[in-house]
């Protein structure tokens, strides 16, 4: 059984989604479609808060570019918050930090995603 | 990228090939297994879009398998067109750039979908010599170009993705031909079956009276051995023995089976070769099922040992000949014969009760009235027995009432010397 869950919610135009667990599986691509569906309906500004994220694999890292990349075509905004270091390592060693702004935690990055209009 | 992350990164996609290993060996199914797979590769480099073929030799094109980042829209029927010569020129599972592809004759016949995919890698999977699929990579994150190392990672992780694509194309073929072999079996047991039914329809056909005689004994005897709880093959074989029991009179004169006066004492002698010339036919026969000729040769013996060909007593006598020969015997009482009419149902009934323990084993007698009492409750699934049974009157059921109030008491109280004769 999966070790992995995904919660959302949204903050006036900020859309915040909570993944749960291991991010090591194909069940985790839920969090690829969940983000696929907020720009496909407009939603611009997404953040990702990693505090319940466990462990994330090569699955995860591919999981994430792809959201990313996502953010990136639909000119979107894409933030982090909470993230532990182990994860911030690997996702800077991977490349991806560099599309993203991080941030402490939610509050910073909805106020940052406020002031973004 | 200083030592330190170059090292990290090594590490980091040493552990992502145990993570690829983990996948391509699960006991997902193929399409999960590759999906995860592809999202393994797509994780080292780090790739946002990609897609997996696999190839269809018959139909000459690659079939798209999975992939991962595209929007639903873009991928909807896509395939790749690749004849032979083509694959001759890819080197095996080794990535290819499509700047380096351009002038090949299989990109300018597949220039479309490539752009369509935003292709800027392709890797021909093949294992064992076999070209298998290939795996069309869009660009790295942000554009970033793809290093003489990523391709090194690219060529490991295919060659395991080839191997898991080739075993389960090697699987499948094997599962096809398993269920094209199951196919062709039933398909022949069908025929058997067929062949055996026009050989019972033939016998039936000697004897003016007994049309369906063979048919109806199987199924009476189906019914018995089911009730007595034998197993699925052998309710088989009881129904393949009651369809031939009479074959050996197809070599009896029809002015004796249909004669409808007394017999003479030499005809009554001619008449009663059937059982053993049934035998000698059918045990030259290698059945599927176990002791067909043996139940066909007894099913006119008796219990008493006042029965041919053999004049075998209880003990010797299998389940399967003592079920055959109250099938028959029944069927004879309830039915037309060319000496006489048939008997009333209530009768017939009376008669088995009667002959129970001289003629017939009580265990089967008791079994067939267990059926009746089911089919006439309304608790049995299917009439076995009571869909070949016509006029059934009201007196009967009293019969099969009596029968009851004998079940699991002595039967010899209700023995009589008189026994129930049929040919």
């Amino acid at each position: 059984m999966s070790n992995f869950s995904l919660s959302s919610k949204s903050a006036q135009d900020v859309a915040i989604m909570m993944p749960k667990g291991y991010i090591n599986d194909m069940v985790a691509e839920h969090l690829e479609q969940t983000s696929e569906q907020l720009l496909g309906k407009g939603v611009k500004k997404i953040v990702v808060n990693f505090a319940e994220v466990q462990y994330i694999n090569t699955i995860g890292i591919s999981i994430f570019t792809s959201i990313v990349q996502k953010t990136l075509d639909y000119n979107g905004v894409l933030c982090f918050t909470n993230m532990k270091k182990v994860h911030r390592d690997i996702l800077e060693m991977m490349g991806l930090i560099k599309y993203v702004k991080v941030f402490k935690d939610e509050e910073d990055a909805l106020s940052f995603m406020n002031g973004k209009g | 990228m200083n030592k330190k992350m170059q090292l990290k990164r090594l590490l980091f996609s040493m552990e992502s090939l145990v993570d690829l290993g983990q996948e391509v060996s699960s006991s997902k199914e193929l399409k999960e297994k590759m999906k995860a797979a592809l999202y393994v590769m797509t994780g080292i480099l780090p790739v946002p879009t990609a897609a997996l073929f696999v190839y269809r030799s018959h139909r000459k094109y690659l079939h798209l398998l999975v992939d991962k980042g595209y929007r639903e829209k873009s991928r909807k029927d896509i395939k790749l067109s690749i004849l032979s010569e083509h694959i001759k020129r890819f080197k095996m599972n080794k990535p290819h750039t499509i700047r380096d592809m351009v002038e090949t004759a299989f990109y300018r016949l597949n220039d479309g979908v490539f752009a369509k995919l935003q292709t800027k890698m392709f890797v021909p999977l093949f294992a064992k010599d076999e070209f298998v699929g290939a795996i069309a990579l869009g660009s790295k994150l942000g554009g970033a170009p793809y290093h003489a190392g990523d391709k090194d990672i690219l060529m490991v992780i295919a060659h395991q993705m080839a191997i898991t694509l080739h075993n389960a194309q090697l699987f499948l073929e094997l599962a096809k031909k398993a269920s094209e072999n199951k196919r062709l079996y039933k398909s022949m047991q069908r025929i058997y079956h067929d062949t055996i039914q026009a050989f019972a329809a033939a016998i039936d056909a000697k004897d003016d009276y007994t049309k369906n005689h063979s048919y109806r004994v199987a199924s009476y005897a189906v019914a018995i051995a089911r009730e007595l709880g034998w197993k699925k093959n052998d309710v088989e074989g009881i129904y393949v023995a009651g369809l031939l029991h009479d074959i050996g009179k197809i070599i009896i004169d029809c002015d004796i089976i249909n004669k409808g006066e007394k017999l003479t004492a030499p005809e009554i002698t001619e008449i009663k070769r059937h059982p053993q010339i049934s035998f000698d036919i059918l045990s030259k026969v290698r059945f599927p099922w176990k002791n067909i000729d043996h139940f066909v040769r007894h099913h006119h013996e008796r219990l008493d040992g006042k029965g041919y060909p053999d004049a075998l007593g209880s003990t010797e006598l299998s389940d399967g000949g003592k079920i055959l020969a109250l099938a028959d015997a029944f069927d004879a009482m309830t039915t037309d014969r060319p000496y006489r009419g048939k008997m009333a149902l209530s009768e017939a009934f009376r008669e088995v009760i009667k002959c129970g323990g001289t003629q017939f084993d009580t265990k089967i007698t008791n079994t067939f009235f267990n059926i009746l009492r089911k089919e006439l409750n309304g608790e049995a699934k299917e009439l076995q027995i009571l869909r070949h049974l016509q006029n059934i009157d009201i007196s009967s059921f009293k019969a099969l009432d009596q029968a009851a109030a004998y079940n699991g008491t002595t039967t010899e109280s209700i023995h009589t010397n008189k026994t129930y004769v049929h040919m």
